[in-house]
């Protein structure tokens, strides 16, 4: 069997993308796919350590059932602003979104 | 273990040997006479034209959206789904409830014309 | 979620209150369809009322002490105390939004506010890192939407992606620091995870601590997670804004005082010395910035991120005095910032600005509302004898209590730095003239009652504090 650690590296490994992608992106949509990434590394890991550590037990999956669900919420929200915002500005670049500023 | 492996090699050696046999043959054996009209689409849509940016009616937006939120939440009544048989009332009961809101969530976006198709 | 499903029909009082803010919600988006448009501001009366009667009933429902859910919620006195204060911002907020143009008559709005408050109700309570984040999504995302919700205004719609943007940034952090800890412990109450983090490694434990922080850091508004404050705070529809800045903060403190208190209290001595430090700077910096503020919800959003620095105090001393102060402290601030907001929506209704500038001549244009203002700028000073001093004279008791002395010097040199930019609007409202200053300042009948409330709020519990300090103090005694 594959060993836990690959899985936790693999996990890591996605969240540093996805936590590239929110840092150095500018454009609204590709940081939100970054965030997005970034809650898959942590399925990886909730259902790694379900696996290995505790399989007789659901909470693992479950809670990775509700990070699924709540992701999808997350998503149609962000989606919701940004076309607000695209439609204000013709812009989802996050360095000209910048009326608000002291 | 791995041995069995050695089948799925066996396959995907057949499966690369066996389109590369077929076509090549047919590219040996076929007249070759080329013009425009024969690399365009056929039976799969229209030409495209203009460019391909072009901004879709947000009421297609509204509708993924709402699909997309109803979708999502399947995830919650699969695993209930499936141990029906074996729950206690109270469990079917939470289960329903939480139908009821989905249901009530959609009945308040279809009277407030999300679902309207214009 | 263990093995035993047992369902016990004593949970649901438990949980009592968020049912019927579910029932309320629905009730409200029900009564937003039936009703004609020109009859929809009658919708913040229902919200308001139907707050008020959840409201009493969290407070006066018997509640089991036990956890309920098999271990997912656990109302305990504090608990209960936290949820009373979430309740008491939503209904003063409900009522200031009947003022507020763009929004007094959206059942959606409404229905989102509800929903953000049944989010933090359940994050109070909450004693699984699953509801945790539940919870705390519930009420984040709820707050996006809120803050976003004016889409044609370029402001508002701004606020709402930069909210987003940082909001689901910080909690995908957390939420990868939650599940190292599920890792490390194999489970996800607070006792199973805080008993298995005792022989878990310590740099594991602190890095899952560290991301965690994150979340609540954003939640509260702290140095380094505070840089969303200014813009979203300015940028947000004014109610929004209030709400955004007492009930969410208090929120954030709620699980992270819960949290630090059952889940960490193995990594001891090193959180604590962070929080101190986190503490320092956090009021440091929202003072010196907020001296520079020319627009008052600005002013206000650096404001809070200082008063998030004084709560850090409790936080930090984490002692049973510390904690019941930061709690204490917490019913304070909801009351003052919620007078303070609500001066800005009358003005800013009536004057369509936002900056420190036009509220010259206030005093002259209504008495009632300056006076308003200035109790909230008071208190939020902590000039005696208003609230916010005897509130800030228990977090430095705490701290004091706790050894933190470094920190109280520096929390009081603070306090100093903050008279000046507040009694800076006073100076404004009082002595600045301005053309319009005879035309009176109309104030609509919620806002008088939002205001006298807080008004009489901040006077009544600096002079008389002793009754609701006991209340909480008596709260706190359950987690020790």
């Amino acid at each position: 069997m594959v060993p836990l650690q690959w899985y936790l590296v693999l996990s890591a490994a996605l969240f540093c993308v996805g936590l590239y992608a929110v840092l150095a992106r500018r454009n609204a949509i590709s940081i939100l796919m970054g965030i997005e990434l970034m809650l898959n590394a942590v399925n990886i890991n909730l259902l790694a350590f379900w696996r290995y550590t505790q399989p007789e037990a659901a909470v693992g999956q479950a809670f990775a059932a509700f990070v699924y669900a709540v992701a999808a919420a997350e998503v149609a929200v962000g989606l919701a602003l940004i076309v607000s915002i695209y439609r204000n500005r013709e812009t989802v670049d996050v360095d000209e979104i910048n009326l608000l500023k002291w | 273990m791995l041995e069995q492996f050695i089948f799925v090699g066996v396959l995907l050696v057949v499966a690369l040997f066996l389109p590369v046999v077929l076509i090549g043959l047919a590219w040996l054996l076929r007249p070759k006479r080329p013009n425009p009209r024969k690399s365009e689409i056929y039976e799969c849509g229209l030409q495209p034209h203009g460019e391909n940016w072009v901004q879709f009616k947000a009421q297609y937006y509204i509708f993924a959206l709402v699909f997309l939120i109803f979708d999502v939440e399947a995830v919650f009544l699969f695993p209930w789904a499936l141990v029906y048989n074996w729950l206690p009332l109270y469990a079917v009961l939470e289960g329903v409830l939480f139908i009821a809101l989905l249901a009530a969530a959609l009945v308040y976006a279809w009277q407030k014309g999300a679902l309207e198709w214009m | 979620m263990g093995g035993e499903t047992v369902f016990n029909a004593i949970w649901l009082l438990t949980i009592l209150p968020e049912l019927l803010l579910l029932i309320l919600a629905l009730i409200v988006l029900g009564v937003d369809l039936a009703l004609p448009a020109e009859r929809k501001r009658s919708l913040g009366v229902w919200t308001a009322a139907g707050l008020v009667i959840v409201l009493l009933v969290s407070l006066l429902a018997p509640v089991p002490e036990e956890a309920a859910f098999g271990g997912l919620v656990r109302a305990d006195p504090l608990g209960r105390v936290f949820r009373a204060m979430f309740l008491l911002g939503g209904v003063l907020v409900a009522l200031m939004s009947m003022d507020f143009r763009p929004l007094r008559q959206d059942g959606p709005y409404y229905g989102m506010l509800l929903f953000s408050l049944l989010g933090m109700c359940l994050m109070a309570v909450a004693e699984n890192l699953v509801m945790l984040y539940v919870a705390m999504e519930l009420t984040s995302i709820s707050a996006y939407v809120l803050v976003g919700y004016l889409r044609e205004d370029t402001f508002s719609a701004e606020a709402g992606l930069k909210y987003m943007l940082f909001g689901a940034f910080t909690s995908a952090v957390m939420l990868y620091g939650l599940s190292l800890l599920f890792g490390l412990t194999g489970g996800t109450g607070y006792m199973e995870v805080a008993a298995a983090l005792r022989e878990a490694p310590f740099s594991l434990a602190m890095v899952g601590f560290l991301m965690v922080l994150v979340g609540f850091g954003f939640k509260v508004a702290m140095v380094p997670m505070h840089f969303w404050t200014p813009d979203v705070y300015q940028g947000a529809p004014t109610p929004v804004t209030a709400f955004i800045s007492v009930a969410s903060k208090a929120a954030g403190f709620a699980v992270m005082l819960r949290a630090f208190r059952f889940i960490f209290p193995s990594l001891g001595g090193e959180w604590v010395a962070l929080m101190v430090a986190i503490s320092a700077v956090t009021m440091t910096l929202g003072n010196i910035f907020a001296v520079w503020q020319k627009n008052i919800k600005r002013m206000l959003a650096y404001s809070s991120v200082a008063q998030a620095g004084y709560i850090l105090i409790g936080v930090a001393a984490a002692s049973r005095l510390g904690i019941a102060a930061a709690a204490f402290y917490l019913i304070i601030y909801t009351v003052t910032n919620i007078a303070a907001f609500a001066t800005v929506v009358l003005v800013s209704n009536l004057t369509g600005s936002e900056d420190i500038e036009s509220f010259a001549g206030l005093s002259r244009r209504s008495k009632f509302l300056a006076w308003g203002l200035m109790l909230a700028l008071f208190s939020l000073g902590g000039v005696p004898p208003f609230a916010g001093f005897i509130g800030k004279l228990i977090l430095f008791a705490g701290a004091v209590q706790s050894g933190l002395i470094a920190l109280v010097v520096i929390g009081v040199l603070n306090v100093i730095v903050s008279l000046y930019y507040y009694l800076n609007v006073a100076k404004v409202v009082f002595e600045r003239r301005s053309e319009e200053e005879e035309e009176p300042v109309p104030i609509p009948v919620p806002s008088r009652w939002v205001l006298g409330f807080t008004m009489a709020a901040i006077v009544i519990l600096g002079v008389l504090a002793a009754p609701v300090f006991n209340w909480v103090w008596r709260a706190s005694g359950a987690w020790f």
